[in-house]
């Protein structure tokens, strides 16, 4: 019986694909749950959703012109954040409004895009992810993005900490809590960018999200949050991994999205309520 | 990792010392919004070191308003307002602000401990962590009854013990200029003994303003600046106390 289900566990293993597929889920779970964290806690998951979803119009206008795809989804990801800021900054209009209208216009330039390129199937991959294509030039960029993130979330942890917690508190020591949100934004969007390739621009909100709120109900400190988000991102991305190998009708994106709900499920169930 | 980094401060370095005069204000007029009417108009006071001093007027008056100012958090739309030799600006390590209503994060995974402890980054910058200050924290916790409490998750705590906290946090800042914006409403008993005892103690070095609305506390304050027609009226005056501010 414990062979066979080291044999299981085994078997994957000696795909190169697989591996690097489980190196990049590791990675990019760790980095968008201890990303989560601050936008579940600061109430930006519209924002983040924003921010993934903008990158479909950015890949596909890169690969029009020959150009790198993280370039084209990290341009879109910031130009996405600009235009919200931009269009918020009027008393008038609130940011969740700016925000709806940016995540609109910009899917729908990419969905116009697509139309362009004449090849629906090609995009495929893009939308609901791929974590089988990860290839070694995609671990490098997944890597670098997720050193960046974390680098900057530990350098910042107690300024974003402060802002995020008493933004009037942080405007007063001169902490510069604009600042900060900006900052926040950009490693969203890198972070964005460097899960896009498994879980597809539709479902990447959800790696920032699902394990950062399971996080929230389990951790007592923000670096606890950030561990239990990281252990459910790692868990869920790692077990959702094997079942689309094992069963191949269920696409890789959407196993690790449903198998980083089955914690969250947990933790609400188990958790004290507050 | 942090070692190697440089230290940036929050802000430029204050001038030291004040002169004697701890708040200045000369024909200062301010909105509450920036599409609002004038919240006041052409106010002039001032506070002298170490002086006790209450802020009183109706709902409305601009009392909160009058304190934003003061801590730089509302722009004035003219005059001059002096805050020891300065003008008010975010990033003044020795002025603490305490809102009527915090606006903090709900359901915030942080414990109390640690809320305090962010009165210590006032001396910090950026790319510094701070692992010091233990002390300066357990001796604000003390100060305020709240040694129990220091593991408790700040959304668990009362209002009156949260209201301590923040006094705490601006003991450990080791502010000279405390703005309190009616720190009594909705406090028990025990916690306004607290901080009574700490606010008015001979001992204490510091200046206070206090937004109230309570006309039996009036008598414990050293000056009264009462909002009335728009404007700020020097009630009763103190001549200061220099000894606070030895």
């Amino acid at each position: 019986m414990t062979t066979a289900m080291l044999e299981t566990l085994r078997e994957p293993l000696g795909e190169p694909f697989f591996v690097r597929a489980l190196t990049a889920v590791v990675i990019s779970g760790v980095t968008c749950a201890c990303l989560g964290a601050y936008v579940v806690l600061r109430r930006m998951a519209f924002v983040s959703t924003a921010l993934t979803h903008s990158i479909l119009p950015g890949v596909v206008a890169a690969m029009l012109l020959g150009w790198s795809p993280y370039l084209g989804a990290l341009g879109a990801a910031l130009l996405t954040a600009a235009g919200a800021a931009w269009l918020a900054s009027r008393r008038d209009t609130s940011e969740d409004s700016a925000v709806g209208v940016m995540l609109s216009v910009m899917f729908a330039a990419g969905i116009a895009l697509m139309q362009q390129a004449n090849s629906w199937r090609d995009f495929a991959g893009l939308l609901f992810g791929s974590v089988v294509s990860v290839g070694p030039e995609d671990l490098i960029v997944i890597g670098l993005t997720a050193a960046v993130v974390l680098i900057g979330l530990r350098l910042l942890h107690k300024e974003l900490e402060l802002a995020s917690f008493d933004e009037e508190y942080a405007h007063l020591l001169g902490a510069r809590p604009g600042l900060m949100r900006v900052v926040l934004l950009a490693l969203v969007a890198l972070g964005a960018v460097s899960c896009v390739r498994l879980v597809g621009a539709l479902l990447t909100t959800a790696l920032f999200v699902i394990p950062a709120a399971t996080g929230v109900l389990l951790g007592r400190t923000l670096p606890q949050v950030m561990a239990w988000g990281s252990a459910c991102a790692v868990a869920g991305g790692v077990v959702g991994l094997y079942l689309s190998y094992y069963f191949p009708a269920v696409p890789s994106g959407a196993g690790i999205v449903l198998c980083c709900a089955l914690p969250y499920l947990a933790a609400r169930l188990i958790a004290p309520r507050r | 990792m942090f070692a190697l980094l440089p230290t940036l401060p929050y802000a430029s370095p204050e001038k030291p010392g004040c002169g004697g005069i701890a708040i200045l204000a000369t024909t200062l007029t301010a909105r509450a919004r920036a599409d609002g009417p004038a919240a006041f108009r052409d106010a002039s006071f001032e506070i002298p070191c170490g002086c006790r001093a209450a802020l009183i007027g109706p709902n409305g008056s601009g009392k909160s308003t009058l304190l934003r100012v003061l801590a730089g958090l509302t722009p004035a739309e003219s005059g001059t307002v002096l805050i020891g030799d300065s003008s008010p600006r975010t990033g003044r390590r020795h002025i603490a602000y305490l809102s009527q209503r915090p606006h903090l994060t709900a359901y915030f995974p942080l414990k109390l401990r640690r809320l305090v402890q962010m009165g210590t980054y006032a001396h910090h910058g950026w790319l510094e962590e701070c692992f010091h200050g233990d002390h300066a924290v357990d001796l604000a916790l003390e100060r305020m009854g709240l040694t129990d409490l220091a593991d408790r998750a700040v959304h668990t705590l009362s209002g009156g013990q949260l209201q301590r906290g923040l006094i705490a946090r601006a003991i450990v800042q080791g502010a000279e200029i405390l703005l309190l914006d009616e720190p009594y409403a909705a406090l028990d008993q025990s916690s306004r003994e607290i901080i009574d005892r700490f606010l008015f103690s001979q001992r204490q070095h510091f200046t206070v303003l206090m937004a109230t609305h309570d006309p039996a506390d009036l008598a414990r304050f050293d000056r009264v600046l009462e909002m009335r027609n728009h404007t700020v009226i020097t009630q009763k005056a103190c001549e200061g106390h220099d000894h606070r501010h030895a």
